[in-house]
């Protein structure tokens, strides 16, 4: 079911990058898709009734071992350490995009994708 | 870009204190909460975002210009570089060795020294990510209308 849902704000996120006609629409379009796709990847390593997988102190025995209360409990923590990449990633490319978008509205006066035709400058 | 009224100016110059502090907090502590190298940098250049917004840009400008800030950018990247370096000179020969905990400073779990040379690697993340976040809002926000077109 809460994957349903992402898969319904991915839908959403390429509706908008898909129909739009203002290109700073077409970005916020893109990067709700970049928002779903996270979301997603982060669900994939949950457990029902987990924990945050950040060790406590009651939790590191003396012999150098991690104690089975949270080695039972604890959510997966590889994708959550895998989607913070994807969200620097995502970072770069938004500002290339936005510097793109300013460029084109510097040379074109306007931001309607369709009043732009022939190449200037 | 102008800056704002007289009390913005003045709350915001405390404010920024703060937020450096936190940025800093959050850089340093790393390896024992959450958050590390790139949430504290991100927080780092917001905190010169603050005085873009409030002071105007010329004064962030003569504040931190722009050629010391690539240094700064730089300098972050070579220290990373020399951190995984010094592994595999040090340590047997293995690239990204961990040769803090493994051969000096083993330190205690939990303590703010414990975890070799992962503060090493969030401090110079957190340098570079800052930089270059405030290079780019920096200049994006000098663009103006071409009227020659």
């Amino acid at each position: 079911m809460p994957y349903a849902l992402c898969f319904l704000l991915f839908m959403l996120g390429l509706y908008c990058a898909v129909v739009k006609k203002n290109m700073v629409k077409i970005v916020i379009g893109i990067l709700v898709m970049e928002y779903a796709v996270n979301l997603f990847l982060i669900m994939l390593g949950y457990r029902f009734g987990g924990t945050a997988p950040i060790i406590e102190r009651g939790q590191l025995l003396e012999s150098g071992q991690i104690a089975n209360t949270f080695l039972n409990s604890s959510v997966d923590p590889l994708p959550q350490a895998l989607v913070l990449t994807a969200i620097v990633i995502s970072l770069g490319s938004l500002a290339l995009m936005i510097s793109i978008c300013i460029r084109t509205y510097e040379k074109y006066g306007t931001f309607d994708i369709t009043q732009i035709r022939r190449l200037k400058g | 870009m102008k800056g704002m009224t007289i009390i913005v100016k003045t709350v915001s110059s405390w404010i920024k204190v703060l937020i450096v502090l936190f940025g800093i907090y959050i850089i340093l502590f790393g390896h024992l909460t959450p958050g590390g190298g790139f949430a504290g940098g991100v927080i780092l250049a917001s905190s010169y975002l603050l005085l873009m917004l409030a002071f105007g840009r010329e004064f962030v400008q003569k504040d931190l210009p722009l050629a010391l800030d690539s240094k700064l950018d730089c300098l972050g990247a070579l220290l990373f570089a020399m951190i995984a370096v010094l592994g595999l000179v040090l340590c047997d020969k293995i690239f990204f060795a961990n040769f803090l905990y493994q051969k000096y400073l083993p330190g205690q779990p939990f303590n703010l020294i414990s975890a070799g040379t992962i503060p090493f690697s969030n401090i110079a993340i957190g340098l570079k990510v800052g930089a270059s976040l405030f290079l780019v809002i920096f200049l994006l926000s000098t663009f103006r209308r071409d009227t020659s077109a």
